[in-house]
């Protein structure tokens, strides 16, 4: 096909050829096309068939409001080739069909649309029962469009920027560039974005004069280089906006070109003020066969021509409802283009200019017709036109039907930021009635069609815009109101929806094969109201969302409901505006955890890590998952564990221990200088939230140690529950900056006093108490003699930086010994040997602290410290159903059961909280909740462990600890 | 299906000043409880008030999961019951609710979790619901994208597989009980916004609504997340929940890739194809107290950063809807059903956070009983109001649950 090569407003360039391949076979098309336009200048005109009946589909318009041009592209489904630009060897398949777009032997489906009516699903294939099951899995085939491998590996790179800018601009046509232009002047930071590849919007494919002898298409070009001389001004490009969220947050995406270092990239811009100037997409003219291929849409067939050099087709017809309709007829057809006629849905209020020139060129042209039907067998071959009233009809050839009933504004930008539109009868439009804060509508949207009109609502927006960043007058924008209010105001919309027909073959959505008629019969049903057809008829829900029928399906409703105009509601509209890749949002995708100071020679020591919470953390030293040799070498020697995650807090103040009362359920006062508190905090039900040790370290200051998963919590937890008592203290998480090495076993004394300055004997630093002292006059250690997996047991607080050093120091003493590393699974089977419990393993959400056996922590004597918990802990006292912590062995020497087994009779009775085939008792033991009446020692445990079938396994409630009874070997 | 279209839930009608029963909120347990009041104990005098259309809330914005693989004994022979009436409903109704019994894979990815698992399969099993324990291999054969390198955030240690449970149509569910219980002679009114109930003596007496005041004895509110506040200004009933929003969002229409519903609490992530081909997706929550249903853009991303690590190949994929809902969370993840407690003849049916849905048929059973004999049926006892009084929360969730600094 012969290219048009010297329009000036071409954005192809047909001398440099791009080589690419569809449906196996190579072709050329120019740089600068869309993959759909290289496709129609290669003469393909069928690019997809339709969802539900396969009915062929060609190109219809150029903004992807539609599924029709979607393809596979290079792997990837349901790319929308009308407006993806071509790359050099791309693979382009087609999509949903069997056979080709051009001969689909599903096609056959279209004539048996009478079998489907709306909702047709939900009467059929349910009866009998058992052929819904074979049904569904063809459902299943017939539906979607592309398809992916399970393996499928997404190629590129995809990046995140979030910027902030004081104006967002959405939209870099006349009215977006304007704008930023105005409140770039004022030396704001602007950001305009443009889907497309070029600014320009509306005004770059026309050469109807602007002023003064100067063409749109110059002046857009005009106000685009005025754009790029303001440094302050950022554009992007090749980016469209895909949401708006509370606080003027905009999201969106760029599609990076070849210089670019990205695929593509997730925008997520903070903005102080927006403004929105997304044009108007056209809204479909619905008649029989209205996207049979060879209908389009004027500014597709326009820009067709004018952007990529292609005459859309041989002979036109003209069904149009404004006059831009009009503009593109007598454009093409100055470039060449035959038109049999036009017919205008309006009765009178066309541009006399226009006019004027359609009759010098001796176009045949119709007030109050349109089209009725289009005729051919794939592609239009004739249509027939109609008066408005349905009287007169008259079939005229053609291969081209130009067909468009009006415009439709692009305000999803200000509907998702939560502005609310009203139907306005003069354009036709759903308005912006009420614009979100800081957000301005300008262009084309609004209803305006004369070009200085639309350039001066942009500046008006542009100047409201700086208003909201405190830098305009509000005069000046007052005067800028006064100087739109002068100019032609928005133009009348044509109010017709549907040509004169019954429907049975007129779509409202293509994606989903919705016709006009299948809309009549979900109202018929009940379905009154555009969302509840919306979901009944799926109108609307396809890949191109509300694009197609978003504006006429409220209309029509409204239409074949007789409503009053005031009563015509849009449907809703949801992000994201433009299908939008999950590679793209995911953007660089970074994994977040925490590490702790002994990270990297934790793994050097052949640590397997495990993700806990947010931290990561050496779970077990070697393959064998049941850590033998790291626990008996902690019961028989000594190992060290990486206890840094542990949550650690200071908190100081006068008032400091009254906090410490509220949390804690233990007397607090009872603190002493040099010894070790452990307590527990309950939430208001009494449940136990956390367990740790609090220290006096002076003063009204204390530290004290938190679980692992309650360390981001805790500030808030103790800030929330005396938020109303005014007290004095400070707090700080020192989870981060301190790490924590838990030396354990019957030779870490020995470990220890090699490293340390100060007595460690039992006499010296004995059990349960706390020592601070600095290592060779350098590193400050708070070290606590603890017996959480029940042996001789030191815990050494070092500030982070220093923590590398002090295990070095350490091991290097242990070497004589033959110190081991031990992991999280092994600290997990002493303390439990020891009937230690850890919270979230011995509890549940339900669990409170008598349950758990810790009800000697709390002090019932401070009854003025009003101590969360205790209400619930006094209610929960006498109370025989809830569930007490019992330990258990196996009977007859079993098996441990697995963890979460249940206790059962003819109920559950209760679960196993952690059971191991215990080394150092030689014998399976275990923890488990129970109900209270099965908690008395000696009684029998039933358990029941999944895929167990009738088989159960037998325990029994024994007395706890298991392992050293009278504590012995932790205060040796 | 070449009969005549006739209106699937009667003409419009207008109010009367009396009904036997009304029932604020037009949702599913709304429906399903008028349903099986006129179909099981023939209660027909109903009126249905529903401010917006029905469907409005959560009955149309869930992603239509259901499934009987909770964690207590309590819940599991509810839902189970639930999960057994799909067909049963699909028959009476005649109205296909598209039940497609795909099965459940909970993804699990650490040894916590796998333990965790363990115990709601057990749960199952001992109630004769199918679950099983499975490894990642054997979840990978189910789910061939199922990316199980070590290579992720959250590895996959597991998986918790729930053969029957699945998707359901959600949309026909509605439309399908509307459509039953109109047949009966309930009565739905649409765009009609219950205002007030009054009482007196401690019962109810009336409804107040911007149509009109009804004169009636038995009143339920089933109004999902709108429940508590309608509760707690009509009646100055104070419950303890939360209402947060939850978002979902589906894909453009692919030919079938995934064969069950795929969930991970890790990645706060569940996806599921729909018989239109989409992938929905959705599960996390913004973790602040809202009523509101507004999309925030931490959340769609953070979905896509999910999908991409566990379910790979779906980065070919474009988001095309998102759309936001209201959860009423409970400090213990288990609704609030009681009645004739805090004033007689009033009933309520909510704090069903993200469980609405799956739940909806055995709870519209039972509350029916529950209105048509005003005697609490053993099954809902564990659920009233009253054990947050007495602090016995019911264990639906393993971990504490925190939503606000006060649970």
């Amino acid at each position: 096909m012969n290219r048009f090569n010297h329009l000036p407003t071409l954005k192809v360039d047909s001398a440099s050829k791009i080589a690419f391949v569809y449906k196996g076979k190579k072709y050329y098309g120019a740089k600068g096309d869309t993959i759909a336009t290289a496709l129609f200048a290669n003469g393909i005109r069928i690019f997809s068939r339709s969802l539900k009946y396969h009915r062929p589909r060609g190109l219809y318009s150029l903004d992807g409001e539609c599924s029709n041009t979607c393809m596979e592209v290079d792997g990837i489904p349901n790319v929308r080739c009308e407006n993806t630009l071509l790359k050099d060897g791309m693979v382009i398949k087609e999509q949903n069909v069997k056979g080709s777009a051009q001969n689909d032997m599903m096609g056959f489906i279209d004539k048996l649309d009478w079998m489907m009516p709306a909702g047709f699903y939900y009467n059929t294939m349910h009866k009998p029962a058992k052929i819904w099951p074979i049904a569904m899995k063809q459902i299943r085939k017939a539906a979607g469009l592309g398809t992916l491998s399970p393996d499928f590996d997404m190629p590129g790179r995809y990046d995140e920027i979030y910027p902030t800018a004081d104006v967002v601009i959405i939209g870099g046509g006349p009215a977006g560039m304007t704008a930023a232009i105005e409140a770039g002047k004022k030396g704001l930071r602007v950001i305009l974005m443009e889907s497309r590849p070029w600014l320009g919007g509306c005004f770059e494919y026309r050469s109807r004069e602007y002023q003064n002898r100067q063409t749109l298409n110059e002046r857009a070009h005009q106000l685009a280089n005025e754009v790029n001389a303001l440094d302050n001004i950022r554009v992007f490009t090749h980016t469209s906006a895909v949401g708006v969220y509370n606080n003027n947050l905009v999201t969106g995406f760029q599609i990076g070109q070849e210089e670019d270092p990205f695929t593509e990239r997730y925008l997520e811009i903070r903005a102080t003020s927006i403004v929105v100037a997304a044009g108007c997409i056209e809204r479909p003219l619905i008649f029989d066969h209205n996207e049979r291929p060879g209908v389009m849409q004027a500014a597709c067939a326009l820009r067709l021509a004018k952007t990529y050099g292609i005459l859309p087709g041989k002979k036109a017809v003209f069904s149009v409802g404004h006059d831009f309709g009009l503009e593109a007829a007598i454009e093409l057809h100055d470039l060449g283009l035959p038109i049999a006629c036009i017919a205008d849905i309006r009765e009178d209020g066309q541009d006399p200019f226009l006019m004027k020139r359609i009759q010098a060129k001796n176009i045949p042209f119709h007030k109050g017709w349109v089209a009725n039907t289009t005729h051919g067998q794939k592609e239009v071959k004739a249509v027939t036109l109609s008066g408005i009233d349905g009287l007169i009809t008259k079939k005229v050839n053609c291969d081209l039907l130009v067909a468009s009933a009006g415009m439709t504004p692009v305000t999803g930008h200000i509907t998702v930021n939560q502005g609310k539109l009203c139907y306005d009868s003069h354009t036709n439009f759903f308005l912006p009635k009420e614009m979100p804060e800081k957000m301005h509508a300008a262009g084309t949207l609004l209803g305006l069609t004369d070009p200085v009109s639309i350039e001066t609502s942009g500046k008006l927006a542009g100047l409201k815009a700086a208003f909201d960043c405190e830098n305009c007058s509000i005069k000046d924008i007052g005067d800028a109101k006064k100087e739109l209010e002068a100019l032609p105001g928005p133009a009348r919309g044509s109010k017709l929806v549907t040509a004169p027909v019954q429907g049975r073959k007129s779509f409202i959505c293509f994606d989903e094969d919705t016709t006009i008629k299948n809309i009549k019969q979900a109202i018929d049903k009940g379905f009154d109201v555009p969302e509840l057809i919306k979901r009944f008829t799926s109108a609307g829900t396809g890949p191109g969302q509300g694009g197609i029928p978003g504006h006429n399906l409220p209309l029509y409703v409204a239409k074949y409901q007789a409503l009053q105009d005031i009563s015509i509601k849009p449907t809703t509209v949801r992000p994201p505006l433009v299908p939008t890749g999950i590679s793209t949002y995911a953007g660089t995708n970074h994994k977040m955890f925490k590490i702790t100071p002994m990270d990297d020679m934790q793994r050097k020591d052949g640590g397997i890590f495990r993700n806990i919470g947010v931290w990561q953390r050496a779970r077990y030293f070697s393959s064998d998952l049941s850590c033998k040799k790291e626990i008996e070498n902690v019961r028989s020697n000594v190992g060290m564990l990486d206890g840094s995650t542990l949550g650690k807090f200071r908190i100081h103040g006068p008032d400091a221990l009254k906090a410490l009362q509220r949390v804690y359920v233990s007397d607090m006062s009872k603190v002493k200088e040099g010894r070790i508190k452990y307590s527990a905090m309950c939430n208001d039900d009494g449940c136990v939230i956390d367990d740790g040790v609090v220290v006096k370290q002076g003063e009204n200051d204390y530290y004290f140690t938190t679980s692992t998963g309650r360390a981001g919590q805790t500030v808030e937890w103790i800030r929330y529950h005396t938020r109303y008592d005014g007290w004095d203290f400070s707090l700080v998480n020192l989870t981060d900056s301190m790490g924590v090495i838990n030396l354990s076993g019957p030779n870490a004394r020995k470990v220890l006093e090699k490293v340390v300055d100060i007595d460690v004997s039992n006499e010296a630093f004995g059990f349960s108490e706390y020592k601070a002292f600095k290592i060779q006059d350098t590193i400050p250690v708070k070290a606590m003699r603890l017996g959480f997996v029940g042996e001789l047991s030191y815990e050494l607080h070092v500030p982070s930086s220093y923590m590398k050093a002090v295990w070095l120091m350490l091991k290097d003493a242990g070497q004589e010994f033959n110190i081991q590393n031990f992991g999280v699974e092994a600290q997990n089977v002493l303390r439990m040997e020891k009937c230690h419990i850890i919270l979230g393993q011995e509890s549940e959400q339900r669990t409170n602290l008598l349950d758990v056996g810790l009800g000697f922590l709390w002090d019932r004597s401070k009854t003025d410290t009003k101590t969360v918990g205790t209400v619930a802990l006094r209610q929960a006292e006498s109370d025989q159903s809830r569930f007490r912590l019992v330990g258990f062995e196996m009977e007859n020497n079993g098996r441990a059961p697995r963890d979460g087994s249940l206790i059962v009779d003819t109920k559950v009775r209760g679960y196993v909280c952690t059971a191991r085939d215990s080394f150092s008792m030689n014998k399976a033991v275990g923890m488990a909740l129970v109900e209270a009446p099965l908690a008395d020692i000696g009684t029998r445990l039933e358990i029941f462990e999944d895929e167990c079938g009738d088989e159960r396994i037998y325990g029994k409630v024994v007395k706890m600890p298991f392992y050293d009874p009278s504590g012995q070997r932790m205060k040796m | 299906m070449f009969l005549k279209n006739k209106p699937m839930w009667g003409k419009r009608t207008k109010l009367k000043s009396s009904y036997d029963v009304v029932i604020i909120g037009g949702g599913l347990h709304s429906l399903a409880t008028a349903y099986y009041l006129a179909k099981d104990y023939g209660i027909t005098d109903i009126a249905i008030l529903e401010k917006n259309y029905i469907g409005f809330g959560g009955a149309g914005r869930n992603t239509a999961i259901v499934r009987a693989n909770q964690r207590t004994q309590y819940n599991v022979p509810l839902y189970k019951e639930a999960l057994d009436l799909w067909p049963v409903l699909t028959k009476e109704l005649d109205y296909n609710l598209m039940f497609n019994n795909c099965g459940n894979l909970n993804l699990m990815h650490s040894e916590a979790a796998m333990k965790a698992a363990r115990m709601n399969i057990c749960t199952a099993q001992f109630h004769g619901v199918e679950s099983h324990l499975i490894d990642a291999k054997e979840a990978k054969e189910l789910v061939p994208a199922l990316n199980i390198s070590e290579d992720i955030t959250f590895p996959i240690h597991g998986a918790m597989f729930h053969p029957p449970g699945g998707i359901v149509r959600h949309d026909a569910v509605v439309w399908g009980l509307a459509k039953g219980a109109a047949k009966k002679g309930v009565e739905i009114h649409q765009q009609t916004e219950a205002l007030d109930i009054t009482t007196k003596n401690g019962k109810v007496e009336s409804v107040k609504t911007n149509m009109g005041t009804i004169q009636t004895k038995q009143v339920m509110i089933s109004a999902g997340g709108y429940s508590a506040a309608l509760i707690n200004s009509m009646l100055g009933i104070r419950l303890p929940i939360s209402v947060l929003t939850i978002q979902a969002m589906v894909t453009q229409p692919l030919k079938p890739i995934l064969d069950h519903v795929v969930s991970s609490g890790a990645y706060h992530c569940y996806a599921n194809q729909t018989l239109k081909g989409e992938i929905a997706t959705g599960a996390h929550m913004d973790p602040w107290p809202n009523y509101t249903t507004l999309n925030t853009a931490y959340y769609i991303k953070h979905q896509a950063e999910a999908l991409s690590e566990f379910l790979p190949a779906l980065r070919g994929l474009k988001f095309m809807r998102i759309w936001g809902g209201l959860a009423d969370m409970t400090p213990d993840m288990a609704p609030i059903m009681d009645g004739n407690d805090q004033v007689e003849g009033f009933f309520m049916d909510c704090g069903w956070g993200y469980f609405g849905f799956k739940s909806c048929s055995a709870v519209g059973k039972y509350m029916a009983e529950f209105i048509a004999k005003n005697e609490c049926p053993d099954i809902l006892k564990p659920f009233n109001l009253k054990r947050y009084q007495d602090h016995k929360l019911m264990g639906e969730t393993a971990a504490l649950v925190n939503y606000s600094p006060d649970n």
